[in-house]
């Protein structure tokens, strides 16, 4: 029996309303996160894709509660928050790195000071956080000498960057989310630090969420993909397994629009038209059917639920795969029985 | 928590750069017009410290004789007032009222109104719309009307009206607080802290402060001339200092009478309370620019 998961989510929703009039009449609902359950194993690296919108960071912020959700279980290491595990702790194993490696820092702060904050605020003397700053900053790759008395303002991106997974590890977190962390570094600041994050993975055996819009990137780092669309998981699955046979739709688009290295892999037509609907009010049945090409009248009326494929922990959410669901691809329920 | 930190025993010693408030003095000191200002507001500040020793005469003592005598007489290098009494004298200590008449109310609004602002900038939400809500109330009366709507509530008087002056101020510090710290709230490093597991006060001491309370400070600096100016047009209408105080504003109002006579001598308090105005709206701006850096 394979042991239980690191980190487990169950039915994660967050619905934003939208405020309009007078009195704060309801104008809508957002549905920015709408019942999404996933689980990442120790040691491993899920990658999280999908377009700008799709929930990927609502979802990030709703596992520490930085967005409080609106209903969904967190359970980490078997415990679940509000049960028997404290915010605080889910906070102090689950760290965040964000995009803008400028914002994330205070301007006020040095790096040293930046990286012990945590520590402190966790009972450590200001002596041990800093000695403790001092041996992230080695770990990332900054000489403590050079950089720990610095402000953010006089370090480069890639720096920052450092600094802030220093910050993020100060914790001795277990599960680490990288949102969007390396997506405003340019190219080869951006290898370095994913080769960094590679090595402090191994050094220290943590877990990654990672979230991109770069597949090139998450094909790189991760070891099983989720694939999100409006809010919604549309596929799940091994990396290998995913950029080998993607089965919904989306992917398939998502997958043909990655820039290819090869010339003879051009990519000849959009491989999408249009923008994804507006989450306010998102299409009913199959979230996607309004841009999929092999779209029936079924996917516009009946949701496909995430569905497990042949390849071992594959999930798709796509009538398609789904035996008997009606739709003409599907294989028939006659022949997954036999 | 194991710190395994502990066993490295103290930090390596490191290069420190100089802080920011270092750049904003460097910066501040390469304004000449700022630091002109700065230098007549402190010359102000130590006339009004040292006015017994300063002034050649003593501010109360009239004559009815030389009675607004021109600038320039012997003995009285400003002229005199209407009592007779020496004009340098008493705008040395006139400077004393002004002054506290003009900085106090800011400070203790700066810190009113900070206090107000932070708070229902950074908690948000409810608290946000009761506390702010009630804070625009005061936006619907001009401030000189209500600091002399206050003052006459309360009475004549020179602590009445520093209190008036002050509950004049605090809604726009409270507002501009607000502001400020709504916009930092919402900045990765504190979303960071917060997801770092501090507590409130916490992440406002270390995070919030120290980025909302420039912005703050440098919009009350603004502000000292304007309560200046309030606080001598309060004494004008006789709301605040009483006869025979010397106090810049009642003294243009006492020596308005004579401006068809003397008046450059009757002009000269206003000059004052021009001068030291500008100097702090001048110090006011060079700070902002001294302090508006990316970092």
């Amino acid at each position: 029996m394979t042991p239980a998961p690191l980190l487990e989510i169950a039915g994660l929703t967050r619905h934003f309303k939208l405020k309009g009039g007078l009195f704060g009449r309801s104008a809508g609902v957002v549905r920015a996160v709408d019942g999404i359950s996933f689980e990442v194993d120790e040691g491993e690296t899920l990658g999280i894709v999908g377009e700008s919108g799709c929930g990927k960071s609502t979802t990030a912020r709703l596992i520490v509660d930085l967005i409080a959700a609106d209903s969904g279980t967190i359970r980490l290491g078997g415990r679940t928050l509000g049960v028997d595990l404290e915010l605080r702790e889910l906070r102090r194993q689950v760290q965040m790195v964000f995009q803008d490696s400028y914002a994330s820092l205070n301007p006020r702060l040095t790096v040293e000071e930046a990286i012990a904050f945590g520590p402190t605020v966790n009972g450590v003397s200001v002596r041990e956080a800093t000695a403790l700053a001092h041996e992230l900053l080695v770990k990332v790759g900054l000489e403590p000498k050079r950089f720990a008395g610095r402000y953010p303002h006089e370090l480069s991106g890639g720096q920052r960057q450092r600094v802030n997974i220093a910050r993020a590890l100060a914790f001795r977190p277990k599960v680490v989310i990288l949102d969007e962390a390396v997506s405003a570094l340019d190219k080869s600041v951006e290898a370095q630090v994913l080769n960094l994050l590679s090595d402090l993975k191994r050094e220290l055996g943590l877990t990654y969420i990672f979230i991109s819009h770069d597949l090139n990137v998450v094909r790189y780092m991760a070891d099983r993909v989720m694939v999100m669309y409006l809010g919604e998981v549309a596929e799940i699955g091994p990396v290998e397994s995913i950029y080998a046979r993607p089965t919904h739709p989306y992917t398939q688009a998502l997958l043909s629009a990655m820039p290819s290295m090869d010339p003879d892999q051009l990519t000849r037509e959009a491989p999408l038209a249009g923008d994804p609907p507006n989450p306010i009010n998102p299409p009913p049945g199959c979230r996607f059917h309004t841009r999929c090409r092999y779209a029936t009248e079924l996917c516009g009326k009946t949701t496909p639920s995430l569905f497990a494929l042949a390849a071992p922990r594959h999930l798709a959410a796509c009538h398609r795969a789904i035996p008997g669901s009606g739709h003409p691809d599907a294989p028939r329920r006659l022949e997954t029985a036999a | 928590m194991s710190v395994t930190a502990s066993a490295l025993g103290r930090p390596t010693p490191v290069e420190r750069s100089p802080g920011y408030w270092a750049g904003v003095v460097r910066r501040l000191r390469r304004d000449p017009v700022a630091m002109v200002a700065l230098a007549i507001i402190v010359v102000l500040v130590l006339l009004a410290i040292f006015a017994p020793w300063v002034a050649p005469n003593d501010p109360y003592r009239s004559s009815m004789i030389r009675r607004l005598r021109p600038i320039g007489t012997p003995g009285f290098p400003l002229g005199t007032d209407e009592l007779g009494r020496d004009m340098l004298s008493r705008l040395i200590f006139g400077a004393r009222l002004s002054l506290l008449m003009g900085v106090t109310p800011v400070f203790v609004a700066f810190f009113v109104g900070s206090f107000i602002g932070i708070t229902a900038g950074y908690l948000g939400g409810k608290v946000n719309t009761v506390l702010m809500r009630t804070i625009d109330v005061f936006f619907a009366f001009p401030s000189v009307l209500l600091a002399i709507a206050l003052s006459g509530a309360l009475g004549a008087g020179i602590f009445n009206g520093l209190l008036s002056l002050s509950i004049v101020f605090i809604p726009p510090i409270a507002r501009i607080a607000e502001s400020v710290t709504t916009a930092v709230r919402k900045i990765d490093y504190v979303e960071a802290a917060r997801a770092s597991g501090a507590s409130a006060m916490t992440i406002i001491r270390v995070h919030v402060l120290g980025n909302v309370l420039g912005p703050i400070f440098v919009y009350a600096t603004g502000l000292i001339s304007v309560s200046l100016i309030l606080a001598s047009g309060l004494s004008f209408l006789g709301l605040g200092v009483k006869p025979p105080e010397p106090e810049w504003g009642l003294m243009l109002n006492t020596l308005r009478n004579a401006i068809y006579v003397q008046p450059w001598v009757a002009a000269l308090p206003g000059v004052m309370i021009f001068i030291t105005s500008i100097s702090f709206n001048l110090l006011s701006d060079g700070l902002r620019s001294a302090m508006d850096i990316k970092a």
